[in-house]
């Protein structure tokens, strides 16, 4: 880039005059892109929500015909009764769609493209175009996911982690086209990750205002750069695996046959070896969003700012080398198995290091419980239940018996709906002014957190019991096994929460969309935060600043002595504070 | 490389130091960090595949035909020579030897794809597949005389079209994105001494595809 | 920015290394007699030994900062690691 169009393009800080199409559809705008998918993740949210429904109808009421399932192909639910061969496609969709379409793209997708540049002083990301095409790239690979949905023989079915031969094997599964378009479906959207993850690396690395150390980064930005470089290195094995799967059913290759010489682990190690690392990328932005809404609702300094730093790292770290405890009886290496159980153990350490440390922010802080910090505080309870059940299948010797029970269930969703959908609740109230320009309903959003957080844990608690009975996963009909019969009042039970907590999202999604059209206006600072997004106005012009501000301190000066207000804006100059070190032209 | 050509690449609005790298530049080495793990599960998948096959792989040189990509793999090489001496002669000035090495560079990247595609017919006709070995092709022949495992067959046609396949299809990337530099900015003289991220950018490409098909030569073909 | 404008690597000298090297990689494969372990290791070192001429001098990492080469650096032992562990099912 030249100088000249540097100029231009800073000009471009308080003058727009792009057409419609270019600046809402195909906007190489960060911010647009970052509310874009956030209609695209919403979305992916509502069909996952929908799919969990059907599910929670047949657990709760085998065999029974659901209301409105008259509407459904007599292949999937004749008379409106759920069939094995269905039910087993909504488990692996529901799967697909809430962890890849859903809070991958809300964690990362959204708040990485919105906050980023925004809170590092950028004018935007590193390559806009590229950052264009990860988006409709996701959105091609959320048609192809779709579509396979409406495919003659059906969707994929083999779990959304596709175990090996029932996923390679069309006369085992039934599953053929809907198979390879899961396959297709998934290497289009890493493409769009990796896209994405080198944008967010690259804009962190050289494109901070001055003044902006790496140390006076918000926690988020620190964790949604981490999770840039674990999603860079980790979904590439995924895009490998799951070309290799598509072959194995359209070439016919051998890569997972044991009659040929291939085997069936290789399916696992690869798709773990990608997919522990995944569930640090689904929650590291959720901690390091929690972290800023937390020491904001606390009006006070984060607690240890470093060592969250390197929990953040460590947790990332040694993500690496923990994926085989998703395989302890897999029938693996046992001394394998050993070394993964001892590493996972480890794992807890750095997240029970930022448990406290949200702990401590709070400790004797003026509270604010406006929703984006309520969210947060219900993140970090329902993560530490979590984080606790983690602890248990760590072991393995436990692990044997509470693998593919009901205990995992109810562990992935109080980390992930819990912890992340929480985290995001919270993130989309908290930014929703600095997007919009526009307030979320204080009161609904408070009436929602509180009718969620109730249905939640009446709907997933109760898992961890049954689980413990041994109520299998992906499980059709519980009832055909005696064992099942004295919990089955409890997955009732577990039904009508869930309906209750699908129902309450409905508070959720009026507030989001009346108030984007009927909200309070909002002020420049609405939170009384320090980042340097809420010295913009709301919402955030293109370009974001016409020349990048300067940064004098951390983002956690809450209470600070000195001072009349109880926040001190990053970029607010005092007579005591020196200018940053001269640094040679960079952020190119 | 020096602060004019830095000030030129990178428009000089104040930033922390970042890496000292321009961002083009960094970009692609965090894209090549990704692909050395997207290789890494295909090559990795061989390599295991390989160390627990169930019976004795095929003879190098038997299924494949070496000299030709020895050939190829020389003619990589010098791809990769001629790229690089692209970048030093339009960093120290010369954007008239930079468009003939880059043409150099383009034709021997086309070349490689081209005796690929050459070698891939030759297999397909001789029997070798994806899946394994065609029945009653002339390698099946081979199976049944011994000269070939039948065993690990398959294991190898699966391995060994999807990494080499791979492989070419980021070659032919590479051969299309420097086509596209050659003809919107080599020709009409837009790199400069300054100004010639592009040929740096794709450089590096072009050298981890090289660097790429050096390994998989050795492990494929050679063991 | 780095500002070192520094003369460039002998590239013509790498080729012939690398020239040399490959020759060498097939004399090996076919000629010598020797056992099928050491032909693999040797095979892997000379392979590696290309592979780092390409890196250090044709992308230059030799030149750049510390910290660009460990970004370089990084993926490698993940691999490996996804690697052994892979190939450690068929050990025991």
């Amino acid at each position: 880039m030249s100088t000249v169009a540097a100029a231009a393009h800073t000009a471009h800080a308080h003058h727009d005059d792009r057409s419609f199409i270019r600046k809402y559809i195909f906007s190489t705008d960060h911010k647009i892109i970052g509310i874009q998918f956030l209609f695209l993740s919403l979305f992916f949210l509502l069909v996952g929500g929908i799919l969990a429904m059907q599910i929670r109808w047949q657990l709760g009421f085998p065999g029974k015909p659901m209301p409105g399932g008259t509407l459904l192909p007599e292949t999937m639910a004749p008379g409106g009764v759920i069939l094995p061969e269905y039910y087993i496609q909504l488990v692996t969709m529901h799967g697909t769609f809430m962890v890849f379409f859903a809070i991958m793209l809300l964690l990362v997708g959204v708040y990485a493209n919105f906050l980023i540049p925004l809170k590092i002083g950028a004018h935007d990301m590193a390559f806009p175009r590229i950052n264009m095409a990860s988006f409709w790239s996701a959105v091609a690979s959320g048609i192809v996911m779709l579509a396979s949905m409406y495919v003659p023989d059906g969707a994929a079915r083999a779990g959304w982690t596709m175990y090996v031969p029932l996923s390679a094997r069309e006369d085992l599964s039934g599953a053929a086209l809907g198979q390879q378009l899961w396959s297709v479906s998934i290497i289009l959207f890493g493409l769009s990750s990796v896209l994405g993850s080198l944008n967010y690396i690259t804009t962190v690395i050289n494109n901070r205002a001055p003044g902006m150390t790496w140390f006076r980064m918000p926690l988020s930005i620190w964790a949604l750069f981490i999770t840039a470089i674990l999603g860079l290195l980790a979904v590439p094995v995924l895009a490998g695996a799951a070309i290799m799967l598509l072959f194995e059913q359209v070439l016919g290759t051998h890569f997972f046959d044991p009659a040929s010489g291939g085997q069936a682990l290789l399916w696992q190690h690869l798709f773990w070896f990608f997919g522990h690392p995944e569930v640090y990328i689904l929650i590291l932005p959720a901690m390091g969003m929690v972290s800023d809404m937390i020491a904001n609702g606390s009006r006070k300094p984060i607690f240890g700012y470093h060592s969250m730093v390197f929990a953040i790292c460590g947790i990332a770290f040694l993500g690496w080398i923990v994926w085989g405890h998703h395989m302890f009886v897999s029938g693996m290496n046992p001394t394998l198995g050993s070394s993964f159980m001892v590493s996972t153990l480890l794992i807890a350490v750095p997240s029970a290091i930022k448990v406290f440390n949200w702990m401590g922010t709070m400790w004797r802080g003026n509270l604010r419980f406006h929703v984006p910090m309520l969210n947060a505080i219900g993140f970090v309870a329902m993560f530490t239940i979590g984080g606790l059940s983690g602890i248990f299948m760590a072991a393995t010797p436990v692990d044997m018996f509470i693998h593919d029970t009901y205990f995992i269930v109810a562990h992935i969703h109080y980390v992930l709906f819990g912890g992340s959908l929480f985290a995001i609740f919270g993130a989309i109230a908290y930014w929703f002014p600095k997007m919009f320009g526009r307030m979320m309903s204080e009161r609904w959003g408070k009436v929602h957190f509180w009718l969620t957080m109730v249905f939640y844990n009446c709907t997933f608690f109760p898992m961890h019991i049954i689980g413990m009975a041994g109520h299998m996963r992906r499980l059709y009909d519980p009832t055909i096994y005696d064992f099942l019969k004295p919990v089955q009042p409890m997955n009732e039970f577990i039904s009508w929460s869930a309906f209750a907590l699908f129902a309450s999202q409905a508070i959720f999604f009026v507030n989001f969309w009346w108030s984007m059209f009927k909200g309070e206006k909002a002020p420049l600072n609405p939170w009384e935060d320090n980042g340097l997004e809420w010295t913009l106005p709301s919402p955030a012009p293109h370009g974001n600043w016409e020349t990048p501000p300067t940064v004098y301190r951390g983002p956690y000066e809450f209470s600070a002595p000195g001072v009349s207000e109880d926040y001190l804006p990053q970029t607010k100059k005092l007579p005591t504070d020196r200018e940053p070190a001269l640094t040679p032209a960079g952020g190119h | 490389m020096s602060q004019a050509m830095a000030d030129a690449m990178s428009p000089p609005f104040p930033a922390e130091r970042g890496l000292d790298v321009y961002n083009k530049k960094l970009g692609m080495w965090i894209f090549l960090a990704s692909e050395v793990m997207f290789f890494g599960a295909l090559i990795g998948s061989y390599v295991i595949l390989r160390f627990g096959a169930p019976g004795e792989w095929a003879r190098p040189g038997v299924v494949l035909n070496i000299k030709i990509t020895a050939f190829n793999t020389f003619l990589l090489i010098c791809s990769s020579v001629s790229m690089v001496k692209a970048y030093a002669s339009i960093a120290d000035g010369d954007p008239k030897k930079m468009k003939f090495w880059l043409l150099m560079t383009i034709l021997g990247g086309a070349c490689f794809v081209g005796i690929q595609v050459f070698e891939y017919i030759h297999l397909v006709e001789r029997g070798f597949l994806p899946s394994g070995v065609r029945e009653g092709s002339e390698l099946a022949e081979l199976v049944t005389a011994g000269t070939l495992p039948g065993a690990t067959m398959g294991l190898y046609g699966s391995t060994f079209f999807t990494m080499t396949g791979f492989h070419g299809f980021h070659v032919t990337c590479g051969v299309l994105s420097m086509l596209y530099l050659y003809l919107t900015k080599a020709l009409p003289g837009k790199f400069t001494t300054t100004d010639y991220a592009g040929i740096e950018v794709v450089g590096l490409y072009w050298h981890f595809v090289d660097l790429v098909w050096i390994i998989l030569f050795t492990i494929v073909y050679l063991v | 920015m780095a500002t070192t404008t520094h003369k460039h690597p002998p590239y013509v000298l790498i080729w012939v290394y690398l020239a040399v090297l490959t020759a060498a990689e097939l004399g090996l494969a076919f000629e010598l007699p020797i056992s099928r372990n050491m032909k693999l290791l040797l095979l892997m070192i000379l392979a590696i030994w290309k592979a780092l001429l390409v890196a250090l001098y044709f992308m230059h990492l030799k030149f750049e900062r510390w910290n660009l080469r460990i970004l370089a650096i990084v993926p490698i032992p993940l691999a490996l690691i996804l690697i052994a562990a892979g190939m450690s099912e068929h050990i025991w």
